[in-house]
Parts: structure tokens; sequence; C-alpha cells
């Protein structure tokens, strides 16, 4: 009797949405001490289950994520402890773990992968990638693409400037299709590239297909659509422009962006020996944005619609086949990444006021910021969406930290209900400390993929690989 | 019956005394019978002739005592001569007429008996005598002379010596003589003859008759001989009928219909309701507190009895008189009813009580009676504490500023609320070899540039920080100052390096522009050859823009070039990009030059400049030109070419300035210390100095891209930012707020930040530090 009164108990129904880890109907319904936190609900869920390796769990009430016990939960949301209380229980992400780094010359600015289930090689239903053989695309500030296999060897590296590739610092590279690469960068270019990989052992070999011109600053951001052949750049002239992949389609590049008009650049081009690319234009070049165009994606049920963010404080949706901007929504701050979360039709945007926000980009949405995610301190330039996690998002930021975050691991502080981060990942280099402003290990570039993990590149000349522990089949 | 009569002639005579007293007076001829039948009656008013009188009549009445006759004829001769009273005429005429009439007679009779009668005895008709009287003749038209005449008998003395008595002298028969009537005695005699009313001695002409007046045309008469108006009754000066009352009534009474505001609720009392419902919400008005009672007393207070000897004083603001005690009560007195004596209990308790303790200072005691009271046993004591308190109290009211330093303060806005403003380092541009003395974010935004002590020319990738390209323009000398050209249409970056100034097309940008920005800068040669300047060539040889000769620079982006006589050290563009000025402190009359990029010309605008040139700039929007000396500001108006305003911030040595983009404040950061604002409008003083810094303040900045923010760079490595709000309104002042300290550059050689520059849209600075680096805040 007396342990009951020390330990007040409740009744909890748990419930799950993960098929693999249904409780049997009897054993939903229990009764358990309110003194329970994360862990030993977890441990319950396990005995319940009866699994002999045990696997944490995260617990939801009403969509957010227990971070307290469950006597403390009561408490703040004042409910009875007489009530029962609905628990959903979820495997719980795991911290990542370094895998690798891939060392560069210089600076990466942009990483891509190529595996079974990333958009390139679901747009090219060719087969499938076998597993383990996933590529990793690197776009570095020497002005070289290198493609990467799991090993961390090299299959392929673009051209050097001599040689008919980009004149300077590539600020991002996709794959378009197992088999193709599109990159940008301050050369105001965007480039398609051709990889081949042979059968055997022999290096993968990639030569130049088009060059895009059209731009008149970096071009920082690019975002392609293979089932449209479309492909969406961010400029710092303010513009978005829209390009066809296909040599076919696209318009005779203007002349007037031509290298060859000007004198020293025609001084430049004749050092290197003259590599006869097709040199097209863009379909559209959409103008509305008033500073330099951040970043820019296809919406991801719609590859009509894009959405651009700017330093000018807005996140613009475009109707690509009439070039218009459709809707702003403005912030507070310079706005530098760009991710969307279609389960929750949010857009997330990362700020240079060091936190992300989730923009409702809908017209009808009455609130602008959904949610604010803080953590970082510094400038948040990448973004990625969690592949197993609908709810899930990966951010670089120049503070030289990756950091993951469940929209749903809340907390409340001054302004209300602000975004937790689950798990921070540092630079390997230094060790995984992090450091005043980031200074030498800003991160540039992050990507997560189901099969490979979170591949984050920086300015500490590598790319980092992180993933959750025996959560995937990636062999070293 | 007689004595019944007796009483009655008694009771009428004592009547008649004051009537024969008026007789007397009045009737001439009443008195002449009276005299005749007293034979001696004196005229005399006094008492004594009076009581002869009726002592005469007294004698009478002895005398006739039983002679009725007598006493009727008395009595006739009353009634027929005193006709006034009625009563006795009655009585007269009642009773005894028919017996007295014939009484008198045979009186009369009695008396004149010597004298023939004057009547004629006839015969009645009875046979009975009848007397037929005839007239009596009263003699009066005879003269009085024949009446016997008084003779004073008091010889021959003067009459003076009666002045003092009533009478004169003594007649014969020693009676007194009266002193003859005066004159008033005979007015009042004259004033007794009745006139008849309205008489007037005139006769009517109408109708013969005498004039006689009636009552009101005698009345009439009279009020206008007294020039009084004729008419009866008439009042001149009537009481005044107001027509409208002067009163004022404070609450009239008023037959008007109700208004209709007076059903209508008052919007001004809904207005004062909410005024209060707000004040209630908001929690200014609380709702009344009972005061709390202080129980405890706080031991710390000390209290003094002010009026332990308070003497009666006149009535002053400084002067509390003393509350009044309460009155006795029962325990005090000397011989208390025994409920008010302490029990035993009690007594020892208060004994052993401190005497601070002590709820009463005494203690009840019995005395007897009063001579038993002992001495009071505390006097000596209390006069000592007396002394005590005399000599340690204070005796003058010190009065005491008691105001809290910090309220006096304005109050400023909390930092949060001024967001956004830069507070962390983002990025650390790391690259120079030596300090980095200049930098400049390029219009657009995206790029940094900065120049140091190595000769180089660095442009960054702001936000980034990596290095985008570079060139070393000189090995010696270092790049002083590095400013973007304003406008987005071109990019051109001006350098200046020792006593040239470089002007310079980083090959980071697009052809077009590139294209664009190599025409801006030629323009000017063709201009310079077609059109050479005589005017400048007299005094002056002309300063000479030219390709750099090395054609590495050439190569790298440098095109155009330009070598002034003295160290540059100071640029400053034009916001239309076509002029720029740069100030070379020690270049004496050169030092301050105005150059015009589009014609290749270098203007010297002063002829002689007192003070040694620090700094210049140009007005935001008007042709107004700023120079700062060491001490001062000048400011002239270019189109004029006339001095406006001389600006004194009263700084010792003034490092740097900036000009608000609206123009109207003025920023200057001094060598000791200081960080002025001015504003231009109210005073050539500063409006505010902030003295923030440990050490020498370099370079201040207005942020230009709409934020209110500016920032200080200071050799103590610390940049300061504030935030300073410029209202359009002219009546209010600027706001300005200390809002960030950002630290982090290192002090090389006690020198810290060399200079800040701000983003031209974003919240963002960025600072060129003696240790090397640059670094972007956000």
């Amino acid at each position: 009797m007396e342990t009951e009164q020390v330990n007040p108990q409740m009744r909890v129904q748990l419930s799950t949405s993960q098929l693999d880890i249904v409780l049997p109907e009897r054993n939903r319904s229990i009764l358990v001490n309110t003194n329970l936190r994360r862990y030993g609900l977890s441990s319950l869920v396990n005995t319940l289950l009866g699994n002999e390796k045990p696997i944490p769990f995260d617990f939801l009430i009403n969509g957010i994520f227990l971070r307290s016990s469950l006597d403390d939960y009561l408490t703040q949301h004042a409910i009875s402890s007489e009530t029962t209380l609905k628990l959903e229980y979820v495997k719980a992400a795991i911290p990542p773990i370094h895998l690798a780094s891939f060392e560069h010359g210089d600076w990466v600015s942009s990483v891509d992968v190529l595996s079974t289930t990333s958009p390139a090689q679901r747009w090219s239903n060719s087969g499938g990638q076998i597993p383990g053989h996933e590529r990793i695309l690197s776009a570095s500030y020497d002005g070289l693409l290198r493609v990467w296999n799991i090993s961390s060897q090299i299959t392929a590296t673009s051209p050097s400037a001599g040689d008919g590739g980009h004149l300077s610092s590539i600020k991002a590279a996709k794959f378009v299709s197992p088999s193709r690469i599109a990159s940008s960068g301050t050369d105001r270019t965007v480039r398609l590239w051709k990889y081949e990989e042979a059968s055997d052992d022999s290096p993968a070999v990639m030569s130049q297909q088009i060059e895009l011109y059209g731009h008149k600053a970096s071009v920082d951001s690019i975002a392609v659509h293979q089932p449209s052949s479309r492909l969406l750049s961010a400029s710092a002239d303010h513009t978005v422009c829209l390009w066809s992949t296909r040599k076919s389609d696209a318009p005779a590049a203007p002349h007037s962006s031509l290298p060859v008009n000007s004198s020293r650049g025609a001084k430049r081009r004749k050092i290197g020996p003259a590599i006869s690319t097709s040199q097209r234009g863009y379909l559209s070049s959409l103008k509305s944005h008033t500073a330099p165009v951040s970043s820019v994606i296809f919406a991801p049920n719609d590859p009509t619609v894009a959405y651009s963010t700017s330093w000018d404080h807005g996140l613009k949706t475009w109707d690509l086949p009439t070039s218009t901007p459709v809707d702003t929504r403005s912030t507070s701050h310079a706005l530098l990444s760009l991710a969307a979360i279609p389960y929750l039709k949010l857009v997330a945007a990362g700020t240079s006021a060091r936190h992300i926000t989730l923009i409702d980009p809908r017209a009808s949405a009455t609130n602008v910021v959904a949610m604010t995610l803080r953590g970082h301190t510094n400038a948040v330039v990448s973004l990625a969406t969690d592949p197993n996690n609908t709810f899930g998002l990966a951010s670089g930021s120049h503070d030289g930290t990756c950091r993951i975050w469940d929209v749903r691991s809340t907390k409340t502080d001054k302004e209300g209900r602000v975004g937790q981060s689950m798990y921070s990942v540092g630079r390997e280099s230094i060790g995984g400390v992090s450091r005043t402003s980031g200074d030498g290990v800003k991160v540039f570039g992050v990507l997560w993929d189901s099969d490979i993990g979170i591949v984050s590149a920086g300015e500490d000349k590598r790319v980092q690989i992180n993933r959750g522990k025996g959560a995937g089949p990636i062999t070293q | 019956m007689a004595p019944q009569d007796a009483t009655k002639k008694r009771k009428a005579i004592t009547r008649d005394s004051s009537a024969a007293d008026e007789i007397v007076l009045s009737d001439g001829g009443g008195d002449l019978e009276a005299v005749f039948l007293e034979g001696s009656v004196s005229q005399s008013e006094d008492d004594g002739s009076r009581l002869s009188i009726s002592h005469v009549f007294a004698f009478d009445e002895e005398e006739s005592d039983d002679l009725d006759e007598s006493e009727e004829s008395e009595e006739q001769f009353g009634t027929d001569e005193v006709p006034s009273d009625p009563e006795q005429e009655k009585v007269n005429g009642t009773g005894l007429n028919g017996s007295a009439g014939s009484i008198s007679k045979l009186a009369w009779a009695d008396e004149d008996s010597e004298q023939p009668p004057n009547h004629i005895v006839t015969e009645d008709a009875n046979g009975n005598p009848r007397y037929i009287y005839q007239d009596i003749d009263p003699i009066y038209a005879s003269d009085d002379s024949e009446a016997p005449e008084t003779t004073n008998t008091i010889g021959n003395i003067p009459l003076s010596f009666y002045d003092s008595y009533p009478h004169i002298g003594y007649d014969i028969n020693g009676k007194k003589i009266a002193r003859p009537a005066k004159g008033e005695a005979l007015d009042a005699l004259l004033d007794s003859i009745d006139i008849p009313k309205g008489w007037t001695g005139l006769t009517d002409p109408n109708t013969g008759k005498p004039l006689e007046l009636s009552e009101q045309e005698l009345n009439l008469l009279k009020r206008i001989q007294m020039n009084e108006v004729g008419e009866e009754g008439y009042d001149p000066y009537p009481a005044t009928i107001e027509y409208f009352t002067s009163k004022t009534e404070s609450m009239p009474l008023s037959a008007a219909p109700e208004p209709k505001r007076r059903f209508v609720p008052s919007k001004h009392e809904a207005k004062r309701v909410m005024k209060i419902v707000k004040a209630i919400r908001e929690g200014r008005i609380l709702p009344y507190k009972p005061p709390q009672e202080d129980d405890e007393e706080d031991l710390s207070v000390q209290h003094y009895d002010i009026w332990a000897n308070e003497a009666p004083r006149p009535d002053h603001a400084m002067n509390v008189p003393a509350p009044k005690v309460p009155p006795p009560g029962y325990d005090e007195s000397y011989h208390p009813p025994p409920e008010y004596l302490p029990d035993k209990k009690e007594k020892t308790a208060w004994e052993e009580a401190d005497d601070d303790d002590r709820q009463k200072e005494y203690l009840p005691t019995d005395h007897s009676s009063l001579r038993k009271v002992p001495g009071y046993d505390k006097f000596t004591k209390e006069k000592f504490e007396r002394c005590l308190d005399l000599y340690l109290a204070p005796r003058i009211r010190r009065s005491k500023l008691n105001i809290d330093p910090e309220s006096l303060l304005p109050k400023l806005p909390s930092p949060d609320e001024l967001r956004p403003f830069p507070t962390t380092c983002a990025t650390i541009f790391r690259g120079h070899g030596g300090r980095v003395r200049s930098l400049a974010v390029d219009p657009s935004g995206i790029w940094l540039a900065s120049g140091g002590d190595d000769g180089t020319i660095r442009v960054w990738e702001l936000l980034t920080g990596r290095q985008l390209w570079h060139v070393k323009i000189s090995s010696e000398d270092a790049i002083n100052v590095v400013r973007w050209r304003p406008g987005t249409d071109a990019v051109i970056l001006s350098a200046a390096v020792g006593e040239d100034l470089y002007f310079v097309i980083p090959p980071i940008i697009s052809p077009e522009l590139e294209s664009r920005s190599n025409t801006l800068l030629d323009e000017g040669f063709g201009y310079a050859s077609s059109k050479p300047r005589s005017d400048s060539t007299a005094k002056i040889p002309a300063v000479q823009w030219s390709r750099p000769t090395s054609t590495r620079l050439a190569d790298a982006g440098v095109l155009l070039k330009t070598r002034l006589r003295s160290t540059i050290k100071v640029i400053s563009w034009h916001r239309r990009g076509n002029y720029l000025t740069t100030v070379s402190p020690s270049g004496q009359t050169s030092s301050v030059m105005i150059h015009t990029l589009s014609k290749h010309l270098t203007q010297q605008p002063f002829r002689h400049l007192k003070g040694l040139p620090q700094s210049a700039q140009f007005h935001p929007t008007k042709p107004i030109f700023f120079v700062a000396t060491q001490r001062t500001i000048r400011t002239y108006d270019l189109s004029k070419q006339e001095l406006l305003k001389i600006v004194q911030p009263g700084a010792r040595w003034i490092s740097s300035f900036d000009v608000h983009p609206l123009g109207d404040n003025l920023i200057v950061g001094s060598y000791d210390k200081r960080l002025l604002w001015h504003d231009l409008d109210l005073s050539v003083r500063p409006y505010k100095t902030l003295r923030y810094h440990k050490k020498a303040i370099r370079q201040v900045k207005f942020h230009t891209g709409g934020l209110p923010l500016f920032a200080d760079a200071s050799d103590d490595g610390s940049l300061q930012i504030f935030h300073g709000r410029v209202v359009g309104d002219l009546m209010e002042n600027a706001t300005i707020v200390p809002v960030k300290v950002l630290k982090g550059h290192g002090v090389m050689g006690s020198l810290g930040v060399l200079d800040v520059d701000w983003h031209p849209r974003e919240p963002w600075c960025v600072s060129a530090g003696a240790d090397g680096t640059c670094r972007l805040w956000t």
C-alpha cells in the first residue's frame, strides 16, 4: 500500500502506427507509475513486446514527444491522473555516429547521393542501384565535382577549369539521373554533365554536356526534376531561372552573358583549350526577389510549382508554366535554405538569425511562421528532410554542426513553443567539439539518405557521413 | 338724605376743583364773578388760592348745612356758568329742576336785596304772582377802569427786588400782587380762541359767501407749501418693483422640458468610466486595501519624542504641535479605586520587567491622602535623559535629497525591443597578413572588400567567408582604404595605397557588368585627351590619371590609377558614383581633393583649410560637403560655394564621422574615446555624447539600408552597436540606445578594430581588425 502512495499509478493506452512493433490487444491498456520517464516506458514496452534486444522507443502524447516524467506532464497540462492517457510509441531516433569522412582539397559546398531511394534513382527506373554501390557527389570550391563511392574512393572527377570545367567555385551539385549530374557555381553557369560508369573497374568518366548561361551572378542553388526535365537555379543576381535539361528543348544562350564578349574573359579562355560544349539559355527567368536568392526547390507534389527563398526575407511560390510569383511569405530575417516537409504541408527555411522557421506556403494560411526551431548558433544554410520520418529534418549550419530535428520535439520558452533539436552532429575534423562561429568548420551542405545516412559537407574540406547505428545496411 | 347729599356735593366739588382752576384761567367773566362772590379771590395759580376757594366752599357747606337752598344755588351757579359739565346738568334737569330755580332766585334776592328789583310781578292765569324778569345788563360796555385798582404797597423800592419772585408786591390787603401776564400767556389765550377751520377772511367772488377752504384744499395748499407733490399719498421714492429678480438663484426652477441628454447615456462619462476600467485592468488603479497594521515594530527605527518639553509657539509650518495627551485615568490617581490597584502578581511582574518592556511607566499606588504622596523618584533620571536628548539630537532639519540616481535617467527601451541588430560573430575572414586597415561591403551585399598592411586587396564572399579574389598592389605600402563605388549598375572598387588611388574591377562579375564598369572607368580618357585642363595647369601640375604601368595589375583588374601628392587616408564616394573625395591629412593645401570619375578630373576645392583635415563626406541627398578637421566639421554648400556651418563636437581629435542617410544627423568618433551625436538642425554642439569605449574610436558608421543602427570601432578591440532612431518630426529628438558590444577582435600593438561597415540591407556589420581578420557580425 505504501509503495502505491509513493508512486501513484495511472492508466495509459499504448498504440503505434508501426506494424512491426504492435502490442497484442490485451497489453495495450495498462497501469503504470506516473513517475516513469521515456526510458522506463521504453523498457516497459520492450518487456511487453518480449524483445530480447531492446529497441529504444519514444512516446508521443498529442503529437508531442514526452520529455519529462508522466507526472510532470500531467501537472503541466493540468490533466487528472484518473484519465486514460493515450501514448503513441515510435522507434526512437538513434544518435548518429560518425561513419566516414571524405577529404577534399578545398571547401566542399554541396553534396548529393545516388542510392536506391534517392530521387534521381527513383526517377530513372533503370533497374536499381545495387546496394553497396551508392554514389556520393560532392561539389567543391576548387571548381571540381567529385563522385565517391561509399568506400571513400573517388570514382570520377569533373574536368578542371582549363579542360572546360567550372571556372571557379561550384556552389551546388545534384544528380539528375544516375548518369547525369547538374552543377552550378560562382562562374554564373549551370552545367550538365554526363556521368558514365564502366561496368568493370576502370574509372568512371564525367564529361560536360550542356553549359547553361543566363545568370549574372553566382548560382547558389539548383533543383532538378527529371521527369519533366526541368532545372531550377537560384542566383545572387536576384533571379530564379528555369532551364530545360534537354539539349533540344533549351533555347540558345543569350549573347551578352557569354564570357567571350569580355576582353579579359576572352583572354582567360584562351589559356585553356576550347572545348566545344553546347551553350544554352534559360526557358524563363523569374524576377521578383529583391535580394540574392539563396535556395530554390520544386514543390514535392507538383513539379509546376516552385518555392524559393531569398535574402530579402521572403519565401516565394512560383507558378512555373506562367513564370509568375503566386505568393510571397515575408519573415523578419534573411532566408538562406529551404526544404519541404510534405506530410505537414510546410516548408522549412533556415535563416541568418540562427534558427529554422517552418512556413506554411499555402495562400490560405493565416500564420506565416508555423513554428521555430532554435538551437543553431550561426546561419542555417542547408536543410534536408528525414527520409524515414515524416516529421524529421536535418540542418547544416555555419556554426559547424548538423542538427537533427523532429517537429514533434518541442519545449516551451518565453516565445512559446519552439522546436528543440534531438541531436547535434559536430565535425569530426575537430573532434566533434563546437567552435565559436564555426570558424573553419562551417557546414555548407547536408543531405539525408535512408541508405547512406546524413551526408554533410563543409569548410573543413570534408564530406562527413553520420548514421544511426545499426539502422541500415551500410558497410565499411 | 342729607349726609348722602353732602357726600355727593363733596364729590362734585372735588371734581370741580380742576374745572374751577380751568375757569380761573380761561374765563374772564367767571373769574370776575368769583371775585365778586368772594370779594377777594386772588388770581394766583398756586395751590393756596385753590385751597382757599375750597375752604370758602367748605365754609359754605358748614354754614348752610341745613340750608338746601344755598347749596342748590351754588349748584345752579355752577351749572349755569360751567355748561361744560353735562352730567351735572342732567342731574339738575331731572331731579331738582323746578324747586331749584326758585330757590336760586331767592338766594339772589337775598344777596341783592338793596338793588331795585329787575322784575315785574304780574298775575298768571291761576292767580299766582308771575315774575317777569327783565333782561340783565351785563355792563359789558362799561369800562373796567372803574374796577378798584390794586395798589402796590411796596413803596419806593426798585421792582427788580421782586425779580426772583412770582409776585411784584402786595396790595392793600397784604395779598400778593401777581406779576402781570406776559406775551406768552396772551398768546396762549389767543390760541385758545377757536378760529373755524378753513377760515380765510376772504369772500368768494362767485357766491359772495366767505371763502372757506375744505380740509382737502387745505391739505393741498399745505403740501404745495412744503414743496411736495399735491396728490395725496404720492410717494416720490417708491420701493423698486423688479421686473426680473436681481437675486441669482443657485438652483432656479425651470419649466423647460427635460433635455434629451438627460436620458441619453453620456459618452463623456462612458469614456471616463472606460478610462478607469482600463486603468483597473492594467493595474494602475488598485482596489482599496486597508493599510496593514504594523504589529511588529521595526526595531531598526528609533523613535524620539520631539514634544517632550513642548512650549506653545506661534503657528508655523515648521512647528508641529504635540498631539494631545489623553487625560489621566483613574489608575493615575494618588488614591485610585481598589479595582485599579495591581495585585501582588502584577506588581512583581511590573517590577521585574525591564523599563522598556513595561506597559505603564508607573505603578498605580494608593495613598490615603495627597500629602502622603512621596517625591518623584525618577526626577533626576528624567532630567538627565532630557539633557542627553538635547545635546545628542540634531536641532537642524537637514533636507537630504533622497532620489535614486537611476530614476533620473531617461527610460531607454530594452534592447530586446530594438531587434534586429548584430549580436554574434558569424564569419571570420582570414587571409590577410598584417592588419586589415579598411573594408567595405559592396552595394549588392554579396561581397566584402578588404585591404591591409600586406598591400593586398581581397574580395570575399560575405556569408561564407570564402576569399574570391585578391590582388597585391604594393609590397611596401599598406592599403589604407577600400571603398566600393555606390550603385549596382557597375562594380568598381576604389583603393588608396600610399599616394595612389586605384580603381579596380574585380573579375568576379558577369561579363555584361564588367564591360559596363570598364566603360565607366575609361570614359574619362577620351575627355581628358580632348579637353586639356588649362585652368589648373597654371599653378598645380595636373593630376595624372592613367592605367597602371604594370600589366600584372591590369590583368588582375586594376584598371585606373591616379597619384596625388600625399598619402590618402580617406575615400568617400558621392551617392551617384561619379564623384569621390579623398583626404590626405598631410597634404596641406591639397589635402582634400574631389575627383570626377567620368572626366578623370581632380579638383582642389579648398585653397586654404584651417586645421588638419581628417575626413570628408558628401551629404546623402543635398549638394553639401562635410570636411572634418581635428576639432571641427565644416559644411559647405557646393552649389553656392560657401561655408554653411561649423559643427563643433568638442572632441580633441576627430577620427571619423558619418552622416545619417537622411542627412540631418551626424555621428563623430574621436581619438579621445568619445562618440558624439549631432543634430544639425538643433545645434552645432553635440546632442549626445557617448563615452563607452576604453580607447580611441577609429571609425563610426550609420546603417544605410533603412535600419536605425550605427556602429563604432575602437582600439579596445570591441565594436559597439547603437540603436539611433531619427524621427522626421522636428519636435522629437533622436532615440539613442546602446544595444550591443561586439567583442572578438584581438588587440595587436594597441590597435583593435580599425574599420567597420554595414551590410546595405541586413542588420549585419563587418569589422576589420588589427589582428589580421575581418569579422561578419549578424
